[in-house]
């Protein structure tokens, strides 16, 4: 089985993960043989309150949840292994300090190495010095190089999540195909740029010392593909500019050029030259940044084997200057049919299957029955528990539990696809979805041929592209080929016909 | 619609003519004939120029009628069971009107086209068919299966895609399906 350990760093770091997570539930992480590979997360963020950690965390929390309630009730849906190994902020190595000058104690400094304390202070001008850490390192590569240098990977990995994940690259090294440790971030703001060659360079050494060689350590780096709308007011002190990106691109690229094979074997280098427009925002709860199709183009460098492709960094680039589409797409076959099963079995499910499950708990099993024959495949036609044949009432509340577990993860995976296809630069289309079909709706949707646009979409007739088609397939099924029944059931049979 | 449907809409068509043009009269010949005949009621007579034209337009409407609920079905798009479930009924209105359209086309045959012309059926008889309450009865209760077997049957078993159990009864007899 292959064994991927990524880690986002920052906030664009973890929306690349959100990204990565929902590439995984939609089965495109795989190893050679087709099977789904095991994918562990890790999010790196010194700022706690970041709604795009809360969001990342969300889209992780909801997966494992249905991944769980599923359980082994279903062959293709929800399969996909996903380990969370949480969150972890650079600063609880520095003792609750939450500026540079307690990172750094100034009145030690200067006692203890006077010259230390002069370049400090040459190097951090005053505010910087002082400005809170907690939202982050406020677009500044430097303060958070500071912070970063001071990670003791030895030491951090007796302890806490480091421990766990360090400990399971060292088991997956040890049973078979080596796994790949991939970061995220980008180069342009401050965690990122930071963070993401440092930890890969102290990583790479980690596992030069413990004999793994063969493990592969890989990274997304994400150039600017934002800008921020409005301005910071005077009381919001040291913040991440705009204007700051390419000086700090140029700066971090350099660096790449210069030790990137300290750091990483591999890089992937995207960003975009129509830019998307954020609020601004100095982060914490208030940096709600919509996910970008950036974002999933840096998630999809995982399933780049690199094994027929040499060379150290790779670069993307799109056929038509105003438009993406999915023959911009690496790989666009397997991923477009992936992304178009997930988008449709999404759509279907939460705005329409979902919905007739909550009918059935209004009206009696025949009476629902005779509207929904598909329903007697999953469940049991009197509504009795655990009755023979393995179909359970459709009121059980562990089927309940199923569901609600499915709709949350459906109502998140929307969101994300609802913001990759509407989240674009002035000027800028996207010819992948339909972004107002992806969210979550009362209305019963009846027509799936819109959801996805272009080589993606399904070839059948519109006519036949609906919902009620997908049911009527499921009532013609023969027993004998359900081998899972109930909720769990009902998902992995409109996941395999919904395309 | 699947072709088991189509075949066994055929069958039921096929059925329903047999049923309509021969087994029923026969059962009315040898079956019912002491309930029928009354005073001044030639069966023959009646069965060749009173019952069986009201049955053959009572057929022909039965036919109109499930060849109009499979279209309506065919052609509908449902978004959800409940919407299915509207057509239940539609389907009983249907039953009901067609067994009213029944007994309207035995009372037509039987008593009202020839109180029209204003002629006799039976020669220096009265300008009806002097049809008993038993007979009354027999006719009117073969309307009620005449409209199962000519628009329940088939409908119970040839309904397409989603409304394949909106039938009555097609859960209990086909939900286990």
């Amino acid at each position: 089985m292959k064994h991927i350990f990524a880690i986002g760093v920052g906030g664009t770091g973890a929306k690349c993960i959100e990204a990565l997570v929902h590439l995984h539930a939609c089965g495109l992480l795989i190893d050679d043989d087709g099977n789904p590979a095991r994918l562990g997360v890790f999010l790196v963020e010194p700022d706690q309150q970041s709604a795009l950690l809360v969001r990342a965390q969300t889209a992780i929390n909801r997966y494992c949840a249905m991944s769980r309630a599923i359980g082994r009730n279903s062959d293709l849906f929800g399969r996909a292994e996903l380990r969370d190994y949480g969150q972890w902020s650079p600063l609880t190595t520095s003792s609750g300090a939450i500026s540079l000058d307690q990172v750094f104690p100034k009145a030690v400094l200067r006692t203890q190495a006077p010259g230390v304390a002069a370049l400090f202070d040459c190097l951090f001008p005053p505010e910087e010095q002082r400005a809170d850490l907690e939202v982050g390192f406020r677009g500044r590569p430097p303060i958070g190089s500071a912070v970063m240098s001071r990670i003791n990977l030895e030491k951090e990995a007796q302890v806490g999540q480091w421990q766990q994940m360090l400990g399971d690259i060292q088991t997956a090294a040890g049973s078979g195909e080596p796994p790949i440790i991939y970061f995220f971030g980008s180069v342009f703001g401050g965690t990122g740029a930071s963070g993401v060659p440092t930890l890969g360079q102290l990583l790479k050494n980690w596992l030069k010392r413990q004999g793994l060689t063969s493990i592969q350590v890989q990274a997304s780096l994400l150039l600017p593909y934002f800008d921020f709308d409005g301005m910071a007011d005077d009381d919001t002190g040291v913040h991440a500019e705009s204007r700051n990106f390419q000086l700090n691109t140029d700066a971090a690229l350099q660096y790449l050029r210069s030790s990137g094979k300290a750091c990483f074997d591999r890089v992937y280098l995207v960003g975009s030259d129509i830019k998307a427009r954020y609020g601004f925002s100095i982060g914490g709860t208030s940096q709600s940044n919509a996910a970008h199709l950036v974002e999933l183009l840096a998630a999809l460098g995982v399933r780049h084997s690199g094994k027929n492709s040499g060379g150290y960094a790779h670069v993307l680039s799109r056929a038509k200057p105003q438009a993406v589409g999915w023959e911009d797409l690496p790989d666009d076959e397997a991923v477009g049919e992936a992304l178009a099963r997930g988008s449709r079995f999404a759509v279907a499910w939460r705005n329409n299957f979902s919905h007739e499950i909550g009918d059935a708990q209004k009206v009696s099993m025949s009476t629902f029955l005779s509207g929904a024959p598909w329903a007697g495949k999953f469940f049991h036609p009197a509504g009795a528990s655990l009755s023979t044949g393995g179909r359970p009432g459709i009121r059980d509340k562990e089927q309940l539990t199923v569901q609600s577990a499915i709709d949350q993860y459906c109502d998140t995976f929307l969101q994300w696809l609802n913001q990759i296809a509407s989240n674009l630069g002035s000027g800028f289309r996207q010819e992948l979805f339909s972004a107002d079909l992806l969210s979550p709706s009362d209305r019963f949707e009846y027509s799936l041929s819109r959801i996805v646009q272009g080589k993606a979409r399904p070839r059948r007739p519109e006519s036949a592209d609906t919902v009620e088609s997908i049911k009527v397939q499921m009532d013609c099924l023969p027993s004998q080929s359900l081998p899972h029944r109930g909720m769990a059931g009902l998902a992995d049979c409109l996941w395999a016909l919904v395309v | 619609m699947r072709n088991l449907q189509w075949i066994l809409l055929a069958a039921c068509v096929a059925l329903g003519i047999g049923w309509i043009f021969i087994a029923q009269n026969w059962i009315f010949l040898n079956l019912f004939p002491g309930l029928l005949v009354g005073p001044g009621l030639n069966l023959t007579n009646f069965l060749q120029t009173g019952s069986s034209p009201a049955f053959s337009v009572f057929w022909f409407g039965c036919i109109v009628a499930l060849f109009i609920w499979i279209f309506v079905t065919s052609s509908a798009s449902p978004r959800s069971s409940a919407q299915t479930r509207q057509m239940q009924p539609m389907w009983w209105l249907a039953a009901a009107l067609l067994t009213l359209f029944g007994w309207l086309c035995l009372g037509w045959f039987t008593i009202f086209q020839w109180q029209v012309s204003g002629t006799s059926p039976e020669a220096s008889g009265p300008n009806f068919y002097p049809v008993p309450p038993g007979g009354w009865f027999i006719l009117m209760g073969f309307v009620l299966i005449d409209v199962l077997l000519l628009f329940w049957l088939p409908t119970l078993l040839a309904s397409p895609r989603t409304y394949r159990l909106v039938v009555p009864g097609a859960v209990t007899l086909l939900g286990g399906r």
